[in-house]
Order: C-alpha cells, then sequence, then structure tokens
C-alpha cells in the first residue's frame, strides 16, 4: 500500500512482542500480532 | 460513512472507530495507570527499545500516557533541524523524543484527536520548556500542516486504528517534502483476520 501512495525504499523492523504480559496478549497471540518499525521515503 | 480496506471490503463506520478510540485514549489520558489491554509508560518505553537515558530525562506526566506499540527511531534517528509531524501523538512522548534528536534548529508538530491528550502534551510541553514542539487538534487523514513542510512523519500505534489507511497515506505523502521520510510503528498481523471479525469494531480497539 505505501508503494501505491507514492513511497519508495520500504524497510520493515524485526518483530517487537509488544503485548506481551499485557491483556490483550490472548488476542494478538491468535492472530499473532506484533509491532513493527517501517520506513518510507516519499518519490 | 462506512470505510473500506485496499479492497474494497467495506469493515467498520469510519466515525464509529474515531470515537471509540477516543474513548480509549481519553482513558489512557486520565487514568495511564488502569486496565488497559496494552502496556503503558517507562515499562512499555524499555520494552520497545527506548534509550533509557533518553527516557529517565522525561517526566512521569510526559511518559505515563506513551502507549505505543514499537520504536519509531529504530531504523533513522531524526536528523539535527528537520520539520516532524508526529500524526497520533498522544501525550507527547514520541514528539518529545523527536525533539530531542532535532534540537531547537527543528520543529516538531504534534497532532491527535483527543482533547484530553491533547491538554497533557500542552502542559507537558509548557513544564519541559520545549519552545519548538507544538501540538494541534486533527486528525490522521486531514492533517492541520501546510503541503511539503515536514522532513519527517512519525507515528507510533495510531495507522493501524484508521480505517482508511489508504487516505492516511496519500496525507501523509502531502505534507512530507520530496525526499521526505515516513517512519513509525505499528503492528501486523501474521495470520489473516476473519472478514467477520473485522466488522467488529471493539476487536480494533481493544
Amino acid at each position: 500500500m505505501l508503494e501505491d501512495c507514492g513511497f519508495t525504499g520500504v524497510d520493515i523492523g524485526p518483530p517487537v512482542d509488544t503485548f506481551r504480559g499485557a491483556r490483550g496478549e490472548e488476542k494478538a497471540r491468535a492472530f499473532e500480532v506484533f509491532g513493527h518499525a517501517f520506513l518510507a521515503h516519499r518519490q | 460513512m462506512t470505510s473500506q480496506n485496499p479492497a474494497g471490503t467495506e469493515f467498520v463506520d469510519a466515525e464509529v472507530l474515531r470515537e471509540q478510540v477516543k474513548d480509549k485514549y481519553r482513558d489512557v489520558a486520565l487514568d495511564p495507570h488502569g486496565e488497559h489491554h496494552f502496556h503503558t509508560g517507562r515499562a512499555l518505553a524499555e520494552l520497545l527499545g527506548y534509550p533509557r537515558n533518553v527516557v529517565d530525562n522525561l517526566p512521569d506526566r510526559a511518559v505515563e500516557s506513551f502507549a505505543g506499540v514499537g520504536n519509531p527511531f529504530s531504523l533513522r534517528t531524526l536528523p539535527e533541524g528537520s520539520n516532524v509531524v508526529d500524526i497520533g501523538s498522544g501525550a507527547g512522548f514520541d514528539s518529545f523524543v523527536a525533539a530531542g534528536q532535532v534540537g531547537e534548529r527543528g520543529r516538531v508538530i504534534g497532532v491527535d484527536m483527543t482533547h484530553e491528550m491533547l491538554d497533557k502534551a500542552r502542559e507537558n510541553a509548557a513544564h519541559l520548556g520545549r519552545t519548538h514542539v507544538e501540538f494541534r487538534e486533527g486528525l490522521a487523514e486531514e492533517l492541520p500542516v501546510e503541503t511539503g513542510w515536514a522532513d519527517a512523519v512519525i507515528s507510533n500505534g495510531v495507522i493501524n486504528l484508521c480505517a482508511d489507511k489508504k487516505a492516511v497515506f496519500t496525507e501523509i505523502r502531502r505534507v512530507l517534502r520530496p525526499g521526505g521520510v515516513l517512519q513509525f510503528a505499528d503492528i501486523a498481523n501474521g495470520r489473516p483476520v476473519p472478514v467477520e471479525a473485522m466488522r467488529q469494531i471493539d476487536l480494533w480497539t481493544g
């Protein structure tokens, strides 16, 4: 989607287990939800 | 108004989702140590890899309502003197981290739609004496920022809460100068979420 919106050079960082130990952990585990950093450059 | 995903499938009412997100983050502003489905504050910042010395230099009021999902500075440090927009700036945690990186020759505009967060962020900026950080009321889809003003746009755990992500990225492109950088953190799911679940608006907000 980023490329479709005029961005290039997209980079994605490693997953972070942001819901570990939180109340939302069960839902996060069900859909393998992790946090990531994203980087993209405007064309 | 019903928003659509990139494939055109209708999922949620954007206005209803927006109001539920406001309710959620109003709670985080007023009761940061309450029962939320995500971590908050200093413990979360440590989990996400923010440098301890940076976090330790901020007062509790500027950190306690932090509710990000990653570290938008982990892939790139903001250059000194940059103009930065922080989308969904909350009580200002990432805006203040950005302000430290860009220095006083740079400028940070935080944008949020939740009044309680904006009030808290402005109090924090005044307390910290950060005159190069400003907080404005607005939406991710309609940023109150001049076209081409920003060298960088940051965001943390916000875009996933917007029904029309294409509209958000298009608006980000508008405020960035050519060659400007979008650096954000957000959640991604490894397993597909069933359409029935996507229509359950409470799943979007917790």
